[in-house]
């Protein structure tokens, strides 16, 4: 019996974990006491296991070395430079002149207000970060406009939550750097990975809303002429972005004499600094040379877009580490919210306070979860797991759709945070064994930690929906018109459809696995080099001429965000893996 | 009983004085690290000394922060379960808890640490890194981490025994995670819009 009880240390030690956790006593203590219940049951019965446990009480002794490992992970430094960055950003107000400069931008085509969430959405995932304050932004923006005009309030809601949760998959997401932690890959490349699967999402989010429009018209209408606040002139935003383009290619070719590969870059900016302080000097002056609405949307959206620029832009380019484009990010958002006059001590303050809670809970839990290793790898638990997973049927496939369903399944009680310290350094090594590429597996894993904030009727993002969402009968404030609230089966209802696309979206990246491959970069496959070329050849200096001669040449600089990559593969810091 | 509940407020009022000023070692932390990036790109030169710094502040915050976030019961649970228990059963796994799953532990690594740190202090270690800072104050805010967890677990011992004596009210009564998210979103909603007060305000 004893023999029996000491050769199954593991599943019993995995099963009785669940019970531990599930007792509710913050996770970060039940996990270290596991590990070291467990170490001591361990220690005892190590003479009858027949070598499968390898515990002594020396082995307690690495513990102080493994906590240090911990504090000193430059990685994980990352975590509290971008909650800093999200929680200032979300008191700075861009969210919200966002939606209402956007809203007005795409108001007029039917779903527009719908685009424009999804938009925005996007635009705050790649810098703010924060589920919470997209979702509560676009509730108390968006909402009411689209129930004003008539939207249909299970897909407004549904649209609210779901492009609320973008931030979880696209860059800079703490999903990503926690994962690529514990996978022991660079967080570089799981961003360089995420990129386009998030979009490829957001665009599937797109076309759902198209079909809404086309097959229910009357559920997303267009806004009426009289809500269109900032009137016509598309066309004036279409000129200034061709004038953009125009003196940005302009620049590049002036300054590729001096800059060479830098000149990309720095023609971009020009251009877009250029027409930045032109719609600043247009408004003040009050010449208006350009619409009202060009002068809004240039001016709402280049400071976000510079933000993007500055965090992900010096990342994917190798300028800076995850961190260091964390802090600079950070110190960027400082500015940004000085500039609209929403920066002062206690907004600092505060963001320092929930900075310092939120790693101090997530720190012990890491910390926990060393404790919990140290015993769970002495018992040969990873042994167990492997063994259980490597013989699943149907290979790589069936292992990444077995692991998919259980991770949405675990979703429903455990957060991301505890999912990846505990759960996913056990998949470490069958998906090693199976050949899975772990930057793959982690966008596969991050996806699905995505979905579980927003299922019902567990998901955050449907809660921080709730908090802002009118609950009983209102008075419009525009219209004077009593309107009801939504209630909180319509925010369920309204996320399903979205749910569905998420799990199809699941599907996808395991078909296509070169939505994330990419990050290794393409230049090993030469048709595919002279495939990207032509996209970038407008930009060539002199034209057409470049074409041809520039394939081969190494400092070539192409232009967009994917091209680092080529040349780079090894953007992010060396990883620490403790 | 009177006495020791003295002693815990003691102990919650030295946590709290920590936990509350060591948020501004992140900011240094972040200005560090941006400063960094930018001298190194610009004039091409850095220092192992300013990257170690970066982790040796972040970790001083979060590991002496650790105590006052117990204290504010912030450490997240696993609560569907929890959550469905009494008020009574709930006290009681708090009580059980702390005293056998976190006690141990932190005492254990306190116990573990001080000669992990004195060895560091003993033999003036210093990092690896060329031009490294020196280790020991590092390991030093991991025993100064946990020896708070300590005295901090004593604390909630105490109170948590006069609250189920009925000696005082619960400071932290029991809602779950999605409450709170709600909670936390419609306060957020609101200090956004009052923030959009004051900058409108300052506009005029």
């Amino acid at each position: 019996m004893i023999e029996l009880i000491a050769q199954n240390m593991a599943p019993i030690m995995f099963v009785s974990l669940i019970a531990f956790l599930l007792l509710g006593y913050p996770v970060a203590f039940s996990l270290a006491a596991n590990g070291l219940v467990f170490f001591a049951i361990g220690v005892w019965l190590a003479p009858y296991s027949g070598g499968t446990i390898t515990l002594d009480w020396s082995l307690l002794g690495t513990m102080p070395a493994r906590l240090f490992g911990v504090m000193s992970n430059e990685t994980l430094l990352a975590i509290p430079f971008f909650t800093f960055m999200g929680i200032v950003l979300e008191r700075s107000g861009m969210a919200e002149d966002l939606l209402d400069t956007v809203g007005q931008l795409f108001g007029p085509i039917r779903g527009g207000l719908a685009y424009a969430v999804i938009f925005v959405g996007a635009l705050l995932a790649a810098t703010t970060g924060v589920v919470a304050a997209s979702v509560i932004a676009m509730g108390l923006i968006s909402l009411p406009i689209m129930l004003r005009y008539g939207y249909d309030r299970r897909v407004a809601s549904g649209v609210i939550a779901a492009s609320g949760t973008l931030a979880q998959i696209i860059p800079p997401s703490l999903v990503l750097i926690v994962l690529a932690d514990q996978l022991g890959r660079s967080v570089g490349d799981m961003y360089a990975g995420a990129i386009i699967p998030g979009l490829v999402l957001t665009g599937l989010y797109v076309l759902y809303i198209l079909t809404v429009s086309i097959l229910r018209p009357n559920w997303v209408p267009a806004l009426p002429i009289e809500a269109r606040t900032l009137g016509r002139g598309v066309t004036s935003l279409l000129v200034a972005i061709a004038a953009v383009i125009a003196l940005g290619y302009g620049a590049h070719l002036w300054l590729y004499e001096t800059q060479g590969a830098n000149a990309d870059i720095l023609g971009a900016t020009i251009g877009v600094i250029a027409i930045y302080i032109y719609a600043l000097i247009d408004k003040t002056t009050g010449l208006n040379t350009m619409s009202r609405l060009a002068q809004q949307v240039i001016m709402v959206l280049i400071p976000p877009l510079a933000l993007i620029f500055l965090v992900l832009g010096t990342i994917f380019l190798g300028i800076a580490t995850p961190t260091e484009g964390g802090a600079m990010g950070a110190v960027g958002s400082l500015f940004l919210a000085a500039m609209k006059n929403r920066l002062n001590l206690t907004v600092i303050r505060q963001a320092l306070t929930s900075t310092t809670r939120l790693s101090a809970f997530v720190m012990f839990i890491l910390i926990g979860a060393r404790m919990f290793s140290l015993t769970f790898y002495g018992v040969e638990g990873h042994k167990w797991v492997e063994h259980l997973l490597v013989g699943l049927p149907g290979g790589q496939t069936g292992f990444l759709i077995i692991v998919s369903v259980l991770v949405f399944l675990l979703a429903f009680f455990l957060d991301f945070f505890e999912l990846a310290f505990i759960i996913v350094p056990l998949l470490i090594a069958p998906a090693e064994a199976l050949g899975i590429d772990l930057i793959w597996f982690g966008i596969i894993l991050a996806v699905n930690m995505q979905t579980s904030f927003m299922h019902p009727p567990f998901g955050f993002a449907l809660f921080y929906l709730r908090s802002v969402a009118p609950r009983g009968s209102y008075v419009d404030k525009v219209t004077g018109i009593k309107t009801a609230g939504v209630t909180t089966g319509e925010i369920y209802w309204g996320a399903v459809p979205f749910v569905i696309i998420q799990v199809a979206m699941v599907g996808l990246v395991i078909a296509f696995p070169q939505m994330v491959m990419h990050y290794k970069g393409v230049v090993v496959d030469p048709s595919t080099v002279e495939i990207t070329v032509p996209g970038f050849a407008p930009l060539a200096p002199g034209g057409a001429a470049g074409g041809g001669a520039t394939l081969g040449a190494p400092n070539f600089g192409a232009p967009t965000l994917r091209a680092p990559s080529l040349g780079a593969p090894n953007l992010g810091a060396p990883v620490v893996n403790p | 009983m009177q006495g020791l509940l003295a002693l815990s407020r003691g102990i919650d009022n030295v946590t709290e004085f920590i936990g509350k000023s060591v948020i501004w070692l992140i900011f240094l932390a972040i200005l560090i690290s941006a400063g960094n990036a930018i001298v190194r790109k610009v004039f091409n030169w850095s220092s192992n000394s300013l990257l170690e710094m970066q982790w040796y502040l972040f970790g001083a915050s979060f590991l002496l922060a650790s105590a006052y976030t117990l204290k504010s019961n912030e450490h997240i649970r696993i609560d569907i379960v929890y959550g469905m228990f009494s008020n009574r059963t709930r006290q009681r796994i708090d009580l059980f808890g702390h005293v056998f799953f976190l006690l141990p532990f932190v005492l254990l690594m306190t116990w573990l640490l001080v000669p992990y740190t004195w060895r560091a202090f003993d033999n003036g270690d210093i990092s690896t890194n060329s031009g490294g800072l020196i280790i020991w104050p590092a390991r030093f805010f991991l025993l100064a981490g946990f020896a708070l967890l300590v005295v901090q677990a004593i604390s909630e011992i105490i109170k948590k025994v006069a609250i189920m004596r009925g000696l005082m009210e619960d400071p932290h009564p029991f809602i779950s995670a999605h409450e709170q998210a709600e909670l936390e979103g419609a306060a957020l909603a609101k200090e956004v819009a009052e923030l959009e007060k004051l900058a409108a305000g300052d506009r005029k």
